[in-house]
């Protein structure tokens, strides 16, 4: 068992960054404040892995659902992760002994460590998804069979809001009510118990994205950083150039996607000169060297500047940015077939197999 | 001759110079000699990874939805060798792509027709090459067949050979017909004139050059060949003979009392010569070399008429006779001396204008300013009315001198240089004596003159004694007019 302290919050919003697959970071400066706060009051938060605590431990998921924009814009009260519960633990008819995380991207990262602190509750190091999608049944926790809801959220109006329904009917419902909100909502979803976590949540999540950030943070120049990210996540750098074009609207949106698809064109130095087309919606989804699949969704992809190690977000790309084009794993649950069929490139309407499903092989094939 | 055989399978250059890919707009131009042996319509990327090699994708939406999976496709085309990869007009192309497929050296195009229908379009190319090719010569044929002119039969080469562009280049390097852009082509087919002498040569530039399709070319531009030795000898044989019926009906015109058949004829061809006309006289210069009357009329009327465009000349004595219905002199010498220079024709030619009025009159002094033209330098233009006191020398009747001239300097002209002396005679007399302006007339040293004169003088021409002097003047400018003392007196 080991815990969360203030000293931890850079790391872990770095390694946040990253997760993000080139997201718009928005300004988490106010949250890492105010968790830092939360954390200086309360004392850190235990950051315990799943069976260190009883299996029947009740727990759910804590996050933010919605625009992290908007949260900026309109900021918490403070008494939205212990409303959410509460009204979640009044649904169930018993209270949570432990929080777990949606997602260890972006502020989801830092605001169940805030719940945690409020609550005073441990912090179960999972997560469900290992980096951030853009839908709430995206997780490994629904792909385990985990039910999505009752889900409990309260937003930025004072309103709560308590659900029960299947699970795409729950994002569909739950993203009117975001709309009608503010613009985000805290939620606390996928009840269960700590014993179903080993085989439902991807365990070692927060400690992942600790890891990330330290490297990031930790590195002394972008070729460090390669090195330390490789030697935590396996990482591969795809390339290091300059962006040579950016387009919109390049093919067809998917109406249940927020965010419209573009693409970054990369040419890189080093020579053979290569070019690295990457598809973004949202989040960076796709990357073609030459054309070739070279990494994609569920893998994060994300930019790096060369030059101070930043992570850069796909809206301060432009053209003649000098990026590093980097692919992380994802969780190993992520490329079973079940994994790839709820997240994999088909699901984000690319008509193609993921690089881990392989190529179909044809007889008589010339060059691979 | 043994030409080798085209090879059985079409090239993508050749789909692309007259089969469907001519059809389409080629953005990536690699590789086009690939040769071509199957088709594939895809419509799901995955399938672009089993075409066999040689094979032109046809791709179908979503195939091609999105940069991307372009890229993808161009890609996998790669991998496996296909010949070509072919995007309907929806797909999203970006340069990235364009650069994509010139780097990997496959060639891409876009389509702006229904990719089914056209991946049929293609197959049927593909599955039968000679009819292909043969089907090209075919049309070309055929419609080459139904030209009867240079411009015409090129014209049908340019537009029958999509991406080659065709000229027909004369001997001399002149283009005769086509574009420019291809007088350097990379394809030459000579072409004779209809006795087989060499005339002209049919020159191609390839859009894409390739093996197949420069002999695919060639192939074509030879069937070409015929039909463009026969159109050039035509006009000629028609000019000939146009111009020997109509001086036939100038020369009953310019009689005292023209029938009516001769003013109808004449009616028929457009002349008009009830009103006032400026007549003009053409004559080859002094010095050109002799032709035979009806090949020089051919050629100077086919050159006249492609300067002058419908502006009659006629064959008239030893010249040739033009009228414009105009009645300022000034300026039609003008425009004769700004265009007369430009008529291509072997012959130098000059001319002399009348003075506006009946035919008959103008014509009369046309003739008289030309015989002072005829001395000058190719082009002079001589207008009647400009003459002053030439005028008298205009109307010595020199048919008449000129045994007279001949007897009197029969001691020059029997000299070797006979010529050269009676010429340089005339040309001291006129310079009033000064072998200084005669020597510069002439291009020579004024010594040079200077020896003429004596060896004139020891022949027993005295040009010094007044009494003999303009005689002998009269007689050395006869002897120039007739061409006896014509010819270049400068070496």
């Amino acid at each position: 068992m080991s815990e969360v302290t203030i000293e931890d919050l850079p790391a872990l919003a770095a390694g946040a960054h990253l997760l993000m697959s080139g997201a718009g970071q928005a300004d988490i400066e106010g949250v890492l404040h105010w968790v830092s706060a939360l954390l200086a009051e309360h004392g850190p938060v235990p950051l315990v892995r799943p069976d260190d605590v009883p299996e029947d431990t009740v727990c759910a998921a804590v996050g933010l659902v919605g625009s992290v924009t908007a949260q900026a814009e309109l900021p918490m009260a403070g008494d939205e992760p212990e409303r959410a519960v509460r009204a979640l633990e009044a649904r169930l008819g018993t209270q949570l002994g432990a929080v777990t995380v949606l997602d260890t991207a972006t502020v989801n990262a830092l605001l169940p460590v805030a719940a945690a602190a409020l609550l005073g509750l441990p912090l179960v190091d999972c997560d469900g998804m290992g980096r951030v999608f853009p839908l709430i049944h995206q997780t490994s926790y629904a792909l385990a069979g985990v039910p999505l809801t009752p889900l409990a959220a309260v937003g930025a109006t004072g309103d709560t809001v308590v659900l029960d329904a299947a699970d795409e009917r729950a994002e569909r419902l739950l993203r009117a009510a975001v709309n009608v909100s503010g613009g985000w909502l805290f939620t606390a979803l996928y009840p269960t118990t700590t014993g179903t976590l080993p085989r439902a949540g991807i365990v070692g999540a927060v400690s992942r994205a600790l890891a990330v950030g330290r490297a990031l943070l930790d590195a002394a120049d972008v070729d460090d950083i390669a090195v330390r990210l490789a030697a935590q996540t396996a990482s591969r750098v795809l390339g290091t150039g300059r962006v040579v074009d950016l387009e919109h609207r390049t093919r067809p949106a998917d109406a249940h996607y927020p965010a419209h698809p573009s693409s970054i064109v990369v040419r890189t130095h080093a020579q053979p000169v290569r070019s690295i087309r990457l598809e973004a919606q949202n989040e960076l989804l796709l990357a073609l060297v030459d054309g070739a699949l070279a990494a994609a969704v569920p893998d994060v992809i994300c930019l790096i500047d060369p030059h101070d190690g930043s992570v850069i977000d796909i809206e301060a790309v432009t053209v003649g940015r000098e990026v590093q084009v980097v692919t992380v794993p994802a969780a190993p649950v992520w490329h079973t077939p079940q994994g790839l069929a709820l997240v994999g490139p088909r699901a984000f309407g690319f008509p193609i197999r993921h690089p881990r499903e392989g190529r179909v092989r044809h007889p008589g094939e010339v060059r691979s | 001759m043994n030409r080798p055989r085209l090879p059985e399978v079409l090239t993508v250059a050749e789909l692309a110079h007259h089969g469907p890919l001519g059809r389409a707009t080629m953005l990536a131009a690699a590789q086009p000699d690939g040769p071509v042996h199957h088709v594939a319509l895809v419509s799901d990327l995955e399938q672009v990874g089993g075409c066999r090699p040689h094979t032109a994708l046809v791709l179908h939406m979503p195939a091609a939805q999105g940069g991307w999976a372009l890229e993808s496709a161009l890609r996998t085309a790669w991998e496996r060798g296909a010949a070509c990869v072919i995007g309907p007009a929806e797909a999203t192309v970006n340069r990235s792509a364009v650069a994509l497929a010139e780097r990997l050296r496959i060639p891409l195009f876009i389509i702006d027709e229904d990719p089914a229908q056209y991946a049929l379009d293609l197959a049927a190319a593909v599955a039968a090459p000679g009819a292909a090719r043969a089907q090209l010569a075919a049309r070309c044929a055929a419609a080459i067949s139904e030209q009867s002119s240079l411009r015409g039969i090129v014209g049908v080469l340019n537009t029958e050979l999509p991406g080659a562009t065709v000229a027909l280049v004369g001997e001399d390097g002149r283009l005769l017909a086509g574009r420019s852009a291809a007088v350097d082509g990379d394809v030459s087919v000579p072409v004779p004139d209809v006795d087989g002498r060499p005339w002209a040569r049919l020159v191609a530039r390839l859009g894409a050059p390739s093996a197949s399709a420069e002999e695919t070319v060639t192939t074509i531009l030879r069937l070409a060949r015929t039909q463009l030795a026969a159109n050039a000898a035509r006009p000629r044989l028609s000019l000939a003979r146009r111009g020997a019926q109509e001086r036939l009906l100038l020369d009953a015109l310019l009689t005292d009392e023209p029938g009516n058949e001769a003013e109808r004829q004449a009616q028929e061809l457009g002349w008009q010569l009830a009103q006032n006309v400026i007549a003009v006289f053409v004559r080859p210069a002094l010095g050109a070399p002799a032709v035979a009357p009806e090949v020089a009329t051919a050629g100077v009327l086919a050159g006249w008429y492609e300067e002058f465009g419908d502006q009659p000349l006629v064959p008239h004595q030893d010249g040739w006779v033009s009228w414009f219905a105009d009645t300022d002199a000034r300026r039609v010498c003008a425009v004769l001396r700004r265009r007369l220079p430009k008529v291509r024709c072997a012959l130098a030619l000059t001319a002399g204008l009348g003075e506006p009025g009946d035919l008959r009159g103008s014509l009369h002094e046309a003739a008289l300013a030309a015989s002072v033209g005829v001395r000058g330098r190719p082009g002079t233009v001589e207008y009647f009315g400009a003459l002053g006191p030439r005028v008298v020398l205009a109307s010595l009747p020199q048919e008449q001198l000129g045994p007279a001239a001949r007897s009197v300097l029969s001691g020059l002209l029997s000299a070797p240089d006979g010529e050269v002396l009676v010429q340089t005679l005339g040309a001291v007399l006129d310079c009033g004596g000064s072998t200084t302006r005669a020597a510069a007339r002439l291009g020579v040293h004024r010594n040079t003159v200077s020896g003429r004169l004596e060896r004139v003088r020891a022949r027993g021409v005295d040009f010094d004694d007044p009494e003999h002097r303009l005689a002998i003047h009269v007689a050395c400018f006869t002897l120039a007019g007739t061409g006896d003392a014509g010819r270049d007196a400068g070496a």
